[in-house]
């Protein structure tokens, strides 16, 4: 860890803060924990209890970003939201860009869409940078969409491989080791992280827009087009931030509800979902959200890479540290 | 079979019916998705270096390996010579894929060498290694306009940046990953 770092962390959160603060965003401060969870397969969450000897236990689970907490907000108030906080992921990897804690940002705009967030963003990032800011790390972005991405570094046209045999069979054809029986989403993933990602342009932040509406996720769908309004956000080939165009219609969140709680039974640490969550959509303001890794922007901001560099205590030290006290998988 | 999880450096895959290498692996978890491994294999019969990426639940497959201990000898026009220690066969690994493997070779010493269907397709290089200082160039006490260091060459053509108080003819301590200096050794 360097001093200087945190106090460049310090400065931009202060930056950060006043940022959204002078545009009239609410700062909200909701629980860690949760008595249930919006379900996503792609994630592990930590589990824990609360324990009252005289009123009994509880399950409760931390949460891997506060938006199952703020879109209720959101849908109460009606207006914009921000909000600092501890996130929590399990199982994941630990090491130069991944925490299981971490700090994550996360703003909700009412009455915007992706491009808005698009255009905040960009702000954010000006009216945080400091005099170290790397041009890797400096507005304007580039945008690109994922469609695009594909045709430039791998020659194929995503929107016609929306079939999953045909897109394991491209995959295959690039020489990639896709399973025969790979889900759309696994085929896309290899072939957009072996032959994609890491041909991103670097020289300057990228907004990668137009995510496949295949990928399971709460950004509102782009009629007629097999895309999803979201896109993400890469500087120095980390991904620092996800943005929708958030879903509004109760009858799709339930659906993906459905799908995604089916799709949680094969986790490694399951949570409750409840099943009333999306009614908070009957009256939900148009309304887009991003969520940033704080950390990462901190490091993009400071012309860093890694993680150990900012964190006073990184996981990687900690597990290396108490060795004697891992238990075998 | 090995899973996607469970591969690292120095793992060797097969991929398409040819044994590689994993010289790098890193875990991405892309947004909203599952993990996987990205690693970088090298083809150990011609060198290419290839990127895959493996769902970490997935099972590839990986080639059966053996490590044997071989004695390097010399190296000829294109292939380094080793003999096994117990049977004293000779293998002969062309320099494909292996090129920069010459500067840490050291005539009459043990390697373990990586067998893959009786084929012998890497060598391991030890973390550690000594070297014999062979070139130096005296530099004067108070020249720091360098910094602290110079470059020295080693017996096998290796260049190591070590302290100024390194002469030619010592013995120094190298980290073979980094190219690294570590410490002076006595003879």
């Amino acid at each position: 860890m360097e001093t200087r770092l945190l106090e460049e962390r310090s400065r931009i959160l202060t930056e950060t803060r006043a940022f959204f603060l002078r545009r009239g965003y609410l700062e909200t401060d909701t629980p860690a924990l949760a008595p249930s969870l919006i379900p996503e397969s792609c994630l592990e969450v930590f589990r824990t209890e609360y324990d009252n000897p005289f009123l009994g236990r509880m399950d409760l689970w931390l949460v891997p970003s506060p938006e199952v907490w703020m879109k209720p907000l959101i849908a109460r108030y009606k207006r914009s939201v921000f909000q600092v906080c501890k996130c929590f992921r399990n199982s994941e990897s630990v090491g130069r860009l991944h925490n299981p804690e971490f700090t994550m940002l996360e703003y909700y705009t009412v009455g915007a869409d992706s491009g808005t967030s698009r255009e905040l963003t960009e702000e954010l990032f000006r009216a945080c940078a400091g005099p170290d800011t790397p041009a890797w790390a400096r507005p304007p972005f580039r945008r690109m969409t994922m469609a695009e991405a594909f045709r430039e570094y791998t020659g194929l046209d995503l929107e016609s491989l929306q079939d999953r045999e045909a897109l394991v069979e491209a995959g295959l054809g690039k020489g990639l080791l896709v399973p025969r029986e790979a889900s759309w989403e696994d085929a896309f993933n290899q072939v957009f992280l072996t032959l994609v990602e890491p041909s991103l342009p670097q020289d300057s932040p990228l907004a990668l827009e137009r995510y496949p509406a295949q990928i399971e996720c709460l950004a509102a769908d782009i009629p007629g087009t097999p895309w999803k309004d979201r896109w993400e956000l890469y500087a120095g080939g980390m991904e620092l931030c996800n943005c929708y165009t958030e879903a509004s219609d109760p009858g799709a969140v339930r659906a993906s509800f459905e799908r995604e709680s089916a799709r949680k039974k094969s986790s490694r640490v399951p949570h409750r979902v409840d099943p009333g969550y999306p009614e908070i959509f009957t009256d939900f303001p148009p309304c887009s959200g991003v969520a940033m890794g704080f950390d990462r922007f901190v490091l993009a901001l400071t012309g860093e890479r890694d993680l150990s560099r900012l964190l006073p205590y990184p996981f990687a030290r900690i597990l290396e540290e108490n060795k004697g006290v891992l238990r075998t998988p | 079979m090995i899973r996607g999880g469970d591969i690292a450096k120095g793992s060797v895959l097969l991929i398409n019916s040819h044994p590689h290498i994993v010289v790098d692996r890193e875990f991405v978890n892309p947004g909203k998705g599952a993990a996987f491994a990205r690693v970088k294999a090298k083809n150990m019969r011609n060198g290419n270096v290839v990127t895959q990426t493996i769902k970490t639940q997935d099972e590839v497959e990986d080639a059966q390996v053996d490590l044997i201990d071989c004695q390097y000898q010399y190296s000829d026009a294109e292939h380094f010579v080793f003999m096994n220690n117990e049977s004293f066969e000779q293998y002969f690994i062309p320099f494909p894929g292996h090129e920069d493997k010459k500067f840490y070779l050291q005539e009459g010493e043990t390697y373990s060498i990586l067998f893959y269907e009786g084929e012998a397709i890497d060598i391991k290089i030890p973390y550690k290694m000594v070297f014999t200082v062979t070139e130096s160039e005296n530099y004067v006490r108070g020249d720091t306009v360098s910094g602290a260091t110079k470059p020295v060459v080693c017996e096998t053509g290796l260049v190591v940046r070590v302290p100024l108080f390194i002469k030619q003819g010592e013995k120094i301590l190298v980290n073979t990953e980094t190219n690294e200096y570590q410490e002076r050794v006595n003879s």
